[in-house]
């Protein structure tokens, strides 16, 4: 792929390394050999307050090493390059990969199974991001700050206000002789206003978003504004009685629920049957509202690279398609296991061996404006943040701490918290009776605004 | 401890000497940063995965490096470098000395005084080191072995055993120079039960800060695993639980979640000087029932959570956060207790070089009461028992949190009913431990299972508590 100057440097120092290993592995008597090195230099201001409270600053680089020996597979990482640690590693990897458990579904990719991997038309690198000065990265962490605490006089402080960009590089090598190298940059801002609510209670409304590219970053101001009404907008919430009723989700909750589904999608959940999806490819699980893609080759997506964590060129994958269950996701191994081929699913670090994730996914947009979604639901709850934990994706039941508004005649008539929306994903599935047309893109997973005919929604009294 | 055990990780004071430490924090003030810090830290984490009866992949990783720290007023610049090049060590320090303007240095650094603290607990043989590659894969085949021959209906396993030996040097501009080594071992068994269509997971951990022979003497691998089992057989045919708002009765051990989550985040330091917790102004005030004491300890032996000095040097210690329902005490790490006059209580923590130290908890526990455990579920006429929770989260802005709750039980007049999968508990932490009414005599600490997540960083963590009633906690589910 096409690269700036300074990322072509670095790259072949990296490129360099994973040769090494490769070879250092394949002379300590591995069958085949994988090395993953990254490089990554990050910044990171937090202002609190009007001045700064932490600035960071770091470059990283290490190491992984996957080896197979008779069928078995050893993992070794390090940030320690050096060649006599190579040398350790490589051994090491070795004498692991000879106390596991042979399967001769193990296996790197060849050149031919993992495709051309071009990344140029991907779009992943902004040399505005690495020339963006540390004083200008502070000034804008300082104005989002300023705005939201000038939003309201109820908003007298914030959680902190941060400003972060970062840029890396990737080299994969393996000794099929597969050689990929990919770079990517990154920038983003989230501030965090809370609002005073009576008895000292206060209420949050963070909101921010990364981009791959500086000029796609919205400006200062609008971001704090967002976050400011949103948390302005809390004040005053409270529970609701007990009732099943219609649920539009917000697009942030909706994120977090396809997000959360995705571990069905897995071929490797699948093969063990501890997906909940088992056994209905092709079947109707869906309304034929829903299309969910996993795409990693959005041009400038923040999910998106070339290839994946074992060098396979990444593409467009339909999950559902149109209410269908359409595909599940594989890496190597488990497409061996399947008898099918590696979707380029595998993600990873450097220190991990690879597992199967998303690039950037997406419930495709429908046609009703958030708006129209409300009135269509009439009477019941606007979802719009959750809590972290209640999702099972064993048999994907879905039970939330949430927060939101609770409609009335198709309007928002006053913010709600203290109560928990439950139902099953298969359930949610079958039951979305509207999909918005406001996608989008900020970070590597997207949703409009959902309906949900019906959940359940729990509060005090019930 | 018998000095063999230690020869695989090496001396930090070899490779980041007195001299060379003392040069990077005159380098990290010299702009005028009032103080300075230096962190080594040399790590190495292996693993055996064990899935569908097969080792999956045996694993290994060396991390290490250096962070340095400055420091004026509130405001802290940061940068590390991977590895001990003492070039690149310089290069960090000048980075993160950027954090300050001025032109000039700040005063002669203090004489280093290292600190003397008592082991909380002896580690005489750690396990990470003393168990070698056969011994911990022949620890993760037995818990494959007794999860799959609990009943039939366990269709599949999986079981990891992680551990890390980490050793690491501290050293700052007050002249503080500390030394250590931990040492973490975890179990993690999880197993999948199926019947017709119906699928259940159930999961269960053990370890610590522990001996090698732990998982003979204490904890043996077939009972995490059939508590894994267990857990999944028992949730095939459980109901929804009813939505609704009523009793809770949470079991002891990892329950203390709700602790950790529900108060003990807004009990943390920055917290506290920020004035962003709703605790920043009630010390002395009722924050809980009567009755109810909490405390936050690093000295509980074994746990997790546990250590001889905090990640800055200070000795772990016990802080009694509340007294008998009264606010009595906050956490505190080196930077917010300095800005706010109040003494560290060795609660600074950071999860590698790479970071930041942040005040963090590190085994947050109720304290046993006075009741009999079973005297909690036959006072209650309709109510929910928790025998095992599953992850928890709060908003500390708001105080809004919840709890998966994997496993439970009915309360239907005194007496333990149906299971129940799939509740999810939730309320505000500005009042849930007042609305506690009733606590045990039977106190655990679950020092093996706890991670927690602030900013970015985890940190190993135990919770506990005895059997513990709230009056009423609002369940979600799907039942009305």
């Amino acid at each position: 792929m096409s690269q700036p100057g300074a990322a072509q440097a670095v790259s072949a120092g990296l490129e360099a390394i994973a040769a090494e290993a490769v070879d250092r592995a394949r002379r300590a008597g591995a069958d085949q050999a994988e090395a993953v090195v990254q490089s990554s230099r990050s910044f990171s201001v937090e202002v609190n307050g009007g001045k700064i409270e932490t600035l960071k600053q770091s470059t990283a680089r290490g190491l992984g090493l996957r080896v197979i020996v008779g069928d078995a597979v050893g993992f070794v990482s390090s940030n320690d390059l050096s060649s006599e640690r190579l040398e350790d590693l490589a051994r090491r990897a070795v004498a692991l990969a000879r106390l596991s458990t042979p399967d001769p579904a193990n296996g790197l990719p060849a050149a031919a199974e993992a495709g051309e991997a071009d990344g140029a038309d991907l779009a992943l690198y902004d040399t505005a991001v690495l020339e963006l000065s540390p004083e200008k990265k502070i000034e804008m962490a300082i104005e989002l700050e300023r705005v939201a605490l000038a939003h309201d006089p109820r908003i007298r402080r914030t959680d902190g206000a941060h400003v972060s960009s970062g840029a890396g590089t990737t080299v994969l090598a393996n000794s099929h002789g597969l050689s990929r190298t990919a770079s990517g940059t990154s920038v983003s801002a989230y501030v965090l206003p809370l609002a005073d609510d009576r008895d000292g209670k206060q209420q949050s409304g963070g909101y921010g978003l990364s981009k791959r590219w500086l000029a796609e970053l919205p400006p200062m101001e609008a971001i704090a504004s967002e976050a400011a009404r949103r948390a302005v907008a809390r004040i005053g919430a409270r529970p609701v009685p007990t009732a099943r009723v219609p649920v539009v989700m917000h697009p942030d909750v909706a994120e977090s629920w396809i997000s959360e589904m995705l571990d069905a999608f897995s071929g490797e959940s699948v093969i063990k049957n501890s997906s909940w999806l088992t056994g209905k490819l092709g079947e109707t699980i869906a309304s034929p509202l829903v299309t969910l893609v996993d795409d990693g080759r959005l041009r400038a997506g923040v999910g998106s690279a070339p290839h994946d964590g074992e060098g396979v060129a990444t593409r467009r994958n339909v999950l559902i398609e149109r209410g269908r269950c359409a595909l599940f996701l594989y890496d190597t191994y488990h497409a061996r296991r399947a008898g099918t081929r590696s979707t380029g699913s595998a993600v990873r670090s450097y220190s991990s061996v690879p597992g199967i994730g998303y690039h950037n996914l997406a419930l495709e947009p429908g046609s009703d404006s958030p708006e129209a979604i409300l009135r269509r639901a009439d009477r019941g709850f606007y979802m719009d943040d959750q809590g972290s934990f209640g999702f099972n994706s064993v048999t994907g039941d879905y039970s939330f701490q949430a927060q939101g508004f609770w409609i009335e005649r198709g309007e928002k008539a006053f913010p709600v918290e203290g109560v928990t929306v439950a139902s099953n994903s298969l359930d949610m599935l079958r039951n979305v009776v509207a999909v918005g047309n406001d996608l989008t893109w900020e970070g590597s997973v997207a949703s409009p605004t959902l309906l949900i005919a019906e959940m359940t929604v729990s509060g005090g009294g019930g | 401890m018998s000095t063999a055990s230690y020869l695989a990780l090496p001396d930090l004071q070899a490779v980041l000497p007195r001299e060379l430490a003392a040069e990077l924090m005159e380098i990290a003030r010299a702009k005028g940063a009032e103080f300075a810090e230096v962190y080594g830290e040399h790590s190495v984490h292996t693993s055996f995965s064990y899935e569908e009866n097969r080792l999956k992949t045996s694993a290994y990783s060396v991390s290490q490096g250096v962070g340095v720290r400055a420091v004026i007023g509130d405001q802290t610049g940061y940068a590390y470098a991977d590895g001990f090049s003492p070039a690149d060590l310089r290069e960090a320090a000048r980075v993160a000395a950027r954090i300050a303007r001025g032109t000039s240095g700040n005063g002669k650094l203090q004489a280093f005084r290292v600190v003397e603290a008592p082991w909380p607990f002896r580690l005489e043989r750690p396990a990470p080191l003393a168990l070698d590659e056969s011994g911990k894969i022949t620890l993760v085949e037995r818990a494959n072995q007794a999860a799959r021959g609990h009943d039939p209906r366990i269709h599949e396993v999986s079981v990891t055993l992680a551990d890390s030996s980490k050793s690491f040097l501290v050293a700052n501009s007050d002249g503080l120079w500390a030394v250590d080594r931990q040492f973490l071992t975890r179990l993690t068994v999880s197993a999948l039960a199926l019947q017709g269509d119906e699928r259940q997971e159930g999961y269960s951990t053990g370890g610590g800060s522990v001996e090698a022979d732990y998982f003979e003497r204490e904890r043996p691998p077939e009972e995490i695993a059939s508590e894994a089992a267990a857990t999944a057989v028992t949730l095939l045919g459980a109901r929804e639980p009813e939505a609704g708002a009523y009793p809770v009765v949470v079991s002891p051990g990892w329950g203390g979640v709700m602790v950790h989550e529900c108060f003990g985040h807004s009990m943390e330091g920055d917290t506290i000087r920020k004035q962003t917790s709703i605790r920043a102004r009630q010390m002395g005030q009722t924050v809980a029932s009567k009755g109810v004491t909490i405390v936050d300890s690093g000295v509980v032996p074994h746990s997790r959570g546990s250590f001889r000095v905090d990640d800055e040097g200070t000795p772990a210690q016990r802080t009694v956060l509340v007294d008998d329902g009264v606010l009595t005490g906050y956490l505190w790490d080196l930077l917010n207790a300095r800005l706010t006059g109040n003494r560290p209580t060795g609660n600074g923590r950071r999860s590698s070089y790479r970071d930041v130290p942040i005040c963090r908890m590190t085994n947050t526990y109720i304290e046993a009461g006075p009741h009999p455990p079973a005297d909690l579920i036959a006072d209650v006429k309709r109510g929910l028992y928790c025998k095992s929770l599953g992850g928890g989260s709060v908003n500390p802005a708001d105080g809004n949190f919840s709890f998966q709750v994997t496993e439970a039980y009915r309360i239907v007049d005194g007496k333990l009913a149906e299971p129940v999968r799939n509740a999810t508990l939730t309320g505000n932490g500005n009042d849930a431990m007042l609305k506690i009414d009733a606590v045990a005599n039977d106190l655990e600490i679950d020092g093996s299972t706890g991670s927690c997540g602030k900013d970015g960083q985890w940190k190993p963590v135990g919770v506990g508590q005895p059997t513990v009633r709230f009056r009423e906690i609002t369940v979600g589910g799907t039942s009305t």
